[in-house]
């Protein structure tokens, strides 16, 4: 769906031309591996290479000019998958053809130049003001996961399951690895940014591809990377009873987290049976979960499981009456024991699949779907497709249900609530 | 079938009204391969005082009922519909707010079938005691959701402080005391006073054919009955012009203070182009002062007094309007003294100048090009609109007609500081 162009060793461009949007999308991806000192550093880098740059020295300049393109849209965000760590500088223009002017994409192309090669830098170093400042944004962002009980509920169950592994690893990396940054230490990990990760740039939009390249080509001065990626194999615990861990926070309702293991992770070749297993415990509005602990026992108003493939980690996630813990786990493991059983029909696989199909047709319909999918599935298929996945699916049976349900294990009861722990 | 063609944005909309009132609209998107379409009321949480149809005399209802019947009417004698649209590989979904409540799908296959699933189980209603009391403990668990949810709260409590009588101060759930007192009569009441198509819309939008989807919408409701379109008698929502609580403030367990400064609109009594005028005008405005670009926001963000969690908002319909400005903050005597001195600049003489509304109206014209590619906005967008007998397509002209006195007038609207708010939330309990 892409055409791929590799302009130097380790840099890839992957365009698309389309008609289907009124702006055009670019992206741009740093990846390195996952490590808590430079998760931070990269953490503070993305704010900063989005407050400022040689050309506008001020986030006001920055943005009125941005504005000023109609309403130019670019941030950088960071992100993981797996254990790889990924900075993004992303744009979104509207394409000319919608205004009153021209040339609009150029200047934002001209743009993304500046911010990646052109820094806010003072001898040669960011300036410390604006280091200091991110540092703390960081920070505060990292401390406010506290104030999302969701959110927080999850971290936590990451943390107890895998601790210090890239499961459990911020992309922000963690406070006190913000604290020691120093504009020294923000300025080479840019330079080692630029001149060792593996980069991928994306974009869509209705684009003349081949006066593309050859405008991309030019604006990236990044010279050839060997980049070799060896993942190590981590310990996975030894389930022989299930933890269970209550926390307590001045709050009402009782988020509950349920972590199981799966040997079965995104590289396996069972993948593809794991993702229909899950949609039918607990992926969808018709899925087990949902029918049975939402709509038949009234327990929850949310309650659905989800599959995080890189780490070989499933877990159920719902919002209920902390007192009621204990009769809505024994649920929750009665919807998997009756996948493990067989106990499936073949309405629900049907319905499953559907749509699982529905969901990954409907990413494309967005520019950042399309590069976002692309971006994670190229790793097992350079010529992925959605009809490709969709077929797998299709072919998974009762069988392959039962047997990737038998491959489910659950490690950890997790419970954050007002309830004082008794246990 | 009516044509309508927006030339500058390449888009082309299809209308008809049918016999029984409902109004169908189509818009095909090249390239996409979804079709989204809603199938929404006018009908929100601030409706809770109505003549129902048929009868003569005003009634009141429990609060949080349009919400509570929009969970009721997934369920059906024979089961659930999500596993009807589950099926046919649709996913469906439904929200209500406080003037509409809306039921949608998305779909990359068979989307007749789903969408005769979509217009069934919305025209037919089934409620029973024993179903209604059932519900009573899933939005029990909602509400305590929302209760442990501090921007909710936040922006809730906001909106409590500026309103005193009109029902928008009142949570769009309701309470776990007053959903407690919904009963199936009371849902039918409000089913067969609101529910009528020619209350109602429907809209698709993606990959359809227009004049394929408006044939069978026509045949569908053409084979229902329905009684004769009454307009709907609704509760005037009066509301004096002054905030009702200058200043609140409650503890949660959270990390970092809260902070909400709410600034209520003194002219809600328009539709049409001129209430799209003023909500423009007011976000242009809002832009200017408190956008990325604006010297407040540079100030705030050197200083610390804001984070990244900093937004702001404006809202207008028919009988309501307010901005809302918001960030976590621990120096909120200062950020609160920076915003009323920066609104203080603009309400008198404002020195507007027309580089910075330039760039303004340059970026708006973006954002809502940008936003034209979501097909989900666009549906959801336009019904908000229609309902207040504005186009979602009529923007991009009147944007380009608004000059600076625009502004400042329509800013006038809500500059008054005796229609101005704070709400906080402190940090107790664990966190702190």
């Amino acid at each position: 769906m892409f055409r791929k162009t590799v302009l130097q060793e380790g840099v890839t461009l992957y365009v698309r031309n389309t008609k289907q949007f009124k702006t055009i999308n670019l992206s741009i991806k740093f990846k390195s591996k996952l490590d808590v000192e430079q998760n931070a550093n990269r953490a503070v880098l993305a704010n900063v290479m989005q407050d400022s740059n040689a050309v506008y020295r001020s986030q006001s300049e920055f943005q009125k000019a941005l504005d000023a393109l109609y309403g130019t849209v670019y941030y950088t965000d960071v992100a993981k998958r797996g254990d790889v760590h990924i900075l993004s500088l992303n744009t979104e223009c509207v394409n000319d053809e919608y205004l009153k002017e021209q040339g609009v994409f150029e200047e934002v192309l001209n743009l993304m130049r500046v911010v990646m090669f052109e820094p806010n830098f003072e001898n040669d170093t960011f300036v410390d003001e604006v280091v200091q400042r991110e540092k703390r944004v960081v920070r505060e962002r990292i401390r406010s996961v506290y104030d999302d009980k969701t959110r927080y509920a999850q971290k936590r169950m990451l943390e107890l399951m895998r601790p210090d592994q890239p499961a459990s690893i911020s992309a922000y990396g963690n406070e006190s690895a913000v604290e020691q940054i120093t504009a020294d230490s923000l300025t080479a990990a840019y330079n080692q940014m630029l001149e060792t990760d593996e980069v991928d740039i994306y974009v869509v939009g209705d684009i003349n591809e081949d006066e593309l390249i050859t405008t991309i080509s030019s604006l990236v001065d990044l010279k050839g990377r060997k980049i070799e990626r060896t993942s190590e194999e981590l310990a996975v615990p030894d389930v022989k009873e299930v933890r269970h861990i209550l926390e307590k926070q001045d709050m009402k309702q009782g988020k509950l987290q349920v972590g199981y293991q799966t040997p079965i992770t995104f590289l396996h070749p069972d993948f593809t049976k794991m993702q229909v297993a899950n949609g039918v415990l607990g992926g969808f509005a018709h899925s087990k979960l949902f029918m049975n602990v939402r709509e038949k026992e009234s327990m929850a108003y949310y309650v659905n499981s989800a599959y995080a493939s890189h780490y070989g980690i499933i877990y159920v996630l719902a919002g209920i009456d902390a007192e009621q813990e204990e009769k809505a786990v024994k649920l929750i493991e009665e919807q998997l024991e009756a996948l493990r059983n067989g106990d499936v029909s073949e309405l629900e696989m049907n319905q499953t699949v559907a749509l699982l199909s529905n969901s990954i047709r409907s990413s494309f319909d967005s520019a950042k779907g399309q590069i976002e999918v692309y971006d994670q599935y190229k790793q097992l298929d350079e010529e992925f497709t959605a009809d490709n996945l969709i077929s797998k699916w299709e072919a998974v049976t009762k069988e392959d249900i039962i047997e990737m349900a038998s491959n489910i294990t659950m490690e950890l009861v997790y419970l954050l609530s007002g309830r004082e722990a008794t246990e | 079938m009516e044509k309508i063609t927006f030339e500058n944005l390449q888009e082309t909309l299809y209308h008809e009204k049918l016999e029984n009132g409902l109004d169908v609209y189509v818009l095909p998107k090249r390239g996409f391969s979804k079709t989204y379409v809603t199938f929404t009321t006018k009908y929100g949480s601030i409706d809770s005082v109505f003549v129902p149809r048929g009868k003569k005399d005003m009634i009141q209802v429990p609060d949080g009922i349009a919400h509570f019947l929009e969970h009721k009417m997934f369920e059906k004698e024979e089961g659930d519909v999500f596993q009807k649209f589950g099926e046919n590989g649709a996913s469906a979904n439904a929200f209500t707010s406080y003037t509409r409540t809306s039921y949608l799908f998305s779909t990359t296959e068979k989307l007749y079938e789903n969408s005769k699933v979509l217009l069934d189980f919305v025209q037919q209603p089934y409620f029973t005691e024993e179903t209604v009391e059932k519900e009573k403990g899933i939005i029990g668990q909602e509400i305590t959701m929302y209760e442990d949810n501090p921007d909710w709260r936040l922006y809730m409590g906001t909106i409590q402080n500026l309103y005193q009588e009109h029902p928008i101060h009142i949570d769009i759930l309701g309470t776990e005391e007053s959903i407690d007192k919904i009963t199936a009569d009371h849902l039918y009441e409000c089913y067969e006073t609101f529910y009528h198509p020619s209350n109602m819309v429907f809209f698709a939008i993606g990959a359809v054919d227009p004049e394929e989807m408006i044939d069978f919408v026509k045949k569908d409701q053409s084979a229902k009955t329905f009684s004769e379109p009454e307009e709907v008698v609704r509760d005037k929502h009066e509301e004096p012009a002054a905030a009702g609580v200058t200043t609140n403030r409650i503890n949660m367990d959270v990390t970092k203070p809260k902070f909400s400064f709410g600034m209520k609109c003194n002219r809600t009594d328009v539709n049409g182009e001129e209430l799209l005028r003023q909500e423009l005008a007011v976000g242009l405005a809002m832009d200017i002062l408190f956008g990325r670009s604006s010297d407040f926001y540079s100030k705030a963000y050197a200083e610390g007094w804001i984070d990244e969690s900093y937004g702001y908002e404006f809202n207008l319909e028919k009988s309501f309007g307010f901005a809302v400005i918001n960030s976590d903050t621990e120096h909120a005597d200062k950020l609160e003294q920076l915003i009323r001195t920066t609104i203080e600049s603009a309400a008198g003489d404002w020195a507007l100048r027309e580089e910075d509304l330039e760039r303004a109206r340059k970026k708006r014209i973006g954002q809502y090009m940008r936003a034209l590619n979501s097909i989900e906005y666009i549906a959801n967008q336009f019904t908000h609109y229609l309902f207040n007998e504005m186009n979602l397509f009529d923007i991009l002209p009147v944007l380009e007609q608004l000059d600076g006195n625009d502004l400042k007038e329509a800013f006038g609207t809500i500059a008054d500081p005796k229609g101005h708010t704070v709400y906080q939330i402190t940090p107790a309990g664990q966190a702190n």
